[in-house]
């Protein structure tokens, strides 16, 4: 299984530099799917087959759908990939690929000493034991995953408000309120001017 | 239920009735958007969750499945995070009564992020460190850029964002490092495995790779650059949360890794932490003196402030722990009296498409003569902050040297006295301003019955305890060591 692991691992790694380099968003992000298919390869050659399932079913699957099609939807034009062009020039990535070469360097040396003594093997984990890891001594865990999906949400719904939707809000609330004043109206004339005084200056003081 | 299962969910019941709130309050808007209404539940749930942990303090140490513990240090983080989430929500709701757009998620995002506090302070397992780091960040994007029709507040909730999400990286990276060489990812095995191998290259890249994701959140040089832009974009009650709740939780987290995981035995690492201590000190002060901006001279301060605080990680022995408690203690009231006066002068938000807040010094010029309770507040603070005697910051500073003197480590202690004497300069040119003949023209000034609402009488209610404790500090003192002794 070692030689499945090191050549996934290659086939992600290159996928996910045409990724990075590449200036199409939609073959960008078929070498991304090709990545994390390969990453799922990983995962199996590791004995992981559910979270290679899962890999598989969830990004390559369900995720990278909806980008591809997300993208597709924005109709990015020439102007978009001559953009990128113009960012990829070699300032631009010579500084960070001197990096990730040391990086690689750092791992090549690993192998070429020889040392092998960490090896790839173990049981398979199943779909049962990642159930009952999840739902035995890391259950807190799984709740709190849920609150930080449903506090991401709530910030991001807050955050991606459209001013569309925002008008459309006031709108209603302005009805309302001049339901409710029409509804005051009705009762004793007195009490109508300050009702109508406090909302003309509040209004004002919003759009100030 | 078994006799341990409801033992466990009895120390966990603030961090329960917390997330309980955050759903109550969530259906609460979705019958009706009713801005006090939900501020008023979210108090409640808030004053409810401290009750259940004040009433659990008999339970003793508690073992909450094997990622989280509560014990008398959780129990302590978890009042300092629940009291300043209470002071942000009385402020939230005088601020956001300017705001035009949804108001309710605030509260949620709040509630959250205190959540995210709770679980971080009951933290004993990277697992439960990463997600209660996470779940106080992520509401922090949203609150931060919460009115993001301002320049300001979008670009401080960006700016947090991106670098928080570099952080995470840092922290992520060197878990795994850790997990890759030990096997294990709870603190106490850690901190076997690295007593008896703590040389080995992985993981001591593995710890640092920790150290730094941390260090970004308490913006400890040189992870600092967000602070100043964050602090003065963000609005005034997200910042206030920022600068108390979130950085106390961190902070806590971060001393149990020191006393468990990261008890290094070589000198070299104090000694390097020392080094990062002394520029964290120096250079927050040294930049703070040049700021003309109340919020951005702040966030300086805070990072002088956990400069001092390092102080006690880096001695880790003998009053340490005493000393970290009565300084967050004394951090937390002075920093909420200071951004209190802050928000309250900026209430109600108005939208200005820059930086809403009155964060310019020259707002507060001739404060005193218009609002003299208030400006009383914010000297007080500033005094704290200053550590002058018989306020609270003094009995904080008096701790930390204490610490330092008692171990030696007279570089330190010399740089929190050097670091002290700057930070009297700026404090108290923030003071001179408040006192100064007020100009012609008045740009911003709180509202007149600020004193009646929630959030006046939560900055008054600061101030006096500031006082207070700085001329009888007996029970906190008590209080503190009990929690550090047991």
């Amino acid at each position: 299984m070692q030689i499945a692991f090191y050549l996934s691992g290659l086939v992600a790694i290159l996928a996910t530099l045409r990724v990075v380099t590449g200036t199409h968003p939609v073959h960008a992000l078929l070498y991304l799917i090709v990545s994390l298919i390969a990453v799922a390869m990983v995962f199996f050659a590791l004995g992981a087959p559910f979270a290679g399932a899962l890999e598989i079913i969830v990004y390559a699957g369900a995720i990278m759908v909806l980008f591809v099609f997300v993208v597709m939807m924005l109709n990015l034009g020439e102007s978009a990939v001559e953009q990128e062009r113009a960012w990829l020039q070699p300032k631009a990535w010579v500084g960070p690929a001197v990096l990730t070469a040391v990086l690689l360097i750092v791992m090549i040396v690993t192998l070429v000493s020889g040392d092998y003594s960490g090896t790839i093997s173990g049981e398979t984990l199943t779909a049962k034991m990642v159930g009952i890891s999840l739902f035995g001594p890391y259950l807190v865990i799984v709740e709190l995953a849920a609150m930080l999906l449903l506090a991401a949400l709530v910030a991001a719904s807050h955050l991606g408000r459209s001013d569309a939707h925002d008008e459309a809000d006031l709108a209603r609330d302005r009805q309302r309120e001049l339901s409710e004043q029409a509804q005051a109206s009705a009762r004793p004339a007195r009490e109508t001017p300050i009702d109508a005084s406090q909302d003309t200056r509040s209004t004002q003081e919003g759009k100030a | 239920m078994s006799h341990a299962a409801m033992m466990a969910l009895m120390a966990i019941s603030p961090l329960i009735l917390v997330c309980l709130t955050v759903i109550v309050v969530m259906l609460s808007i979705a019958w009706k958007r009713n801005h006090t209404l939900n501020a008023i539940v979210t108090a409640v749930g808030l004053n409810v969750a401290l009750l259940a942990l004040l009433f659990g303090w008999s339970l003793g140490p508690v073992d909450v499945t094997s990622v989280l513990v509560v014990d008398d240090l959780s129990r302590f983080g978890a009042v300092l995070v629940l009291m300043s989430t209470l002071a942000c929500v009385t402020l939230a709701h005088h601020y956001l009564e300017g705001y035009e757009g949804p108001r309710d998620e605030f509260y949620l995002l709040l509630l959250s992020a205190a959540a995210g506090g709770l679980v971080l302070v009951s933290a004993r397992h990277m697992t439960t460190l990463f997600f209660g780091i996470e779940l106080l960040s992520m509401p922090l994007f949203g609150m931060l850029a919460y009115t993001f029709r301002d320049r300001g507040a979008l670009e401080s909730g960006i700016k947090y964002m991106v670098l928080s999400a570099a952080a995470t990286a840092f922290l992520l990276f060197g878990m795994a490092l850790l997990y890759a060489v030990t096997g294990t990812l709870d603190f106490a095995e850690l901190g076997e495995a690295l007593s008896v191998s703590g040389n080995d290259p992985w993981l001591l890249a593995g710890a640092g790779m920790l150290l730094v994701g941390l260090a970004f959140k308490l913006s400890i040089v040189p992870f600092h650059l967000w602070t100043p832009d964050v602090y003065q974009g963000g609005p005034g009650p997200a910042t206030t949360f920022l600068a108390t709740a979130s950085k106390v939780a961190v902070f806590l987290v971060l001393l149990r890794l020191f006393q468990s995981t990261l008890a290094f035995h070589e000198n070299w690492w104090h000694d390097l932490l020392a080094v990062i201590a002394v520029i964290t000190m120096l250079v927050g002060n040294l930049l703070a003196l040049t700021q003309n901006d109340l919020k951005r001279l702040l966030g300086y301060s805070s990072i002088a402030h956990f400069g001092y605080l390092l102080v006690a990680l880096v001695v880790n022995e003998g009053l340490a722990v005493e000393t970290v408690g009565v300084y967050l203690v004394t951090y937390v009231l002075t920093t909420l009296g200071a951004f209190g006066v802050v928000t309250l002068v900026s209430s109600p938000y108005v939208a200005t498409g820059g930086t809403a807040d009155a964060s310019p010094l020259h707002h507060y010029r001739g404060l005193f003569w218009r609002r003299p309770y208030l400006t009383a507040v914010m000297t007080v603070s500033m005094l704290s902050l200053a550590g002058i005697p018989f306020t609270a910051g003094f009995i904080g500073k008096f701790y930390i040297i204490a610490v330092g003197v008692e171990a030696h480590r007279w570089w330190l202690v010399g740089s929190v006295v050097v670091g002290s004497a700057i930070g009297l300069y700026y404090y108290l040119r923030v003071m001179v301003t408040l006192f100064l003949h007020e100009p012609g023209m008045q740009r911003r000034d709180a509202r007149h019955d600020w004193a009646e609402r929630a959030g006046g009488m939560v900055v008054l209610g600061v101030a006096t305890l500031i006082i207070l404790l700085g001329l009888y500090p007996t029970p906190m003192i008590d209080w503190v060591s009990w929690v550090a002794g047991s």
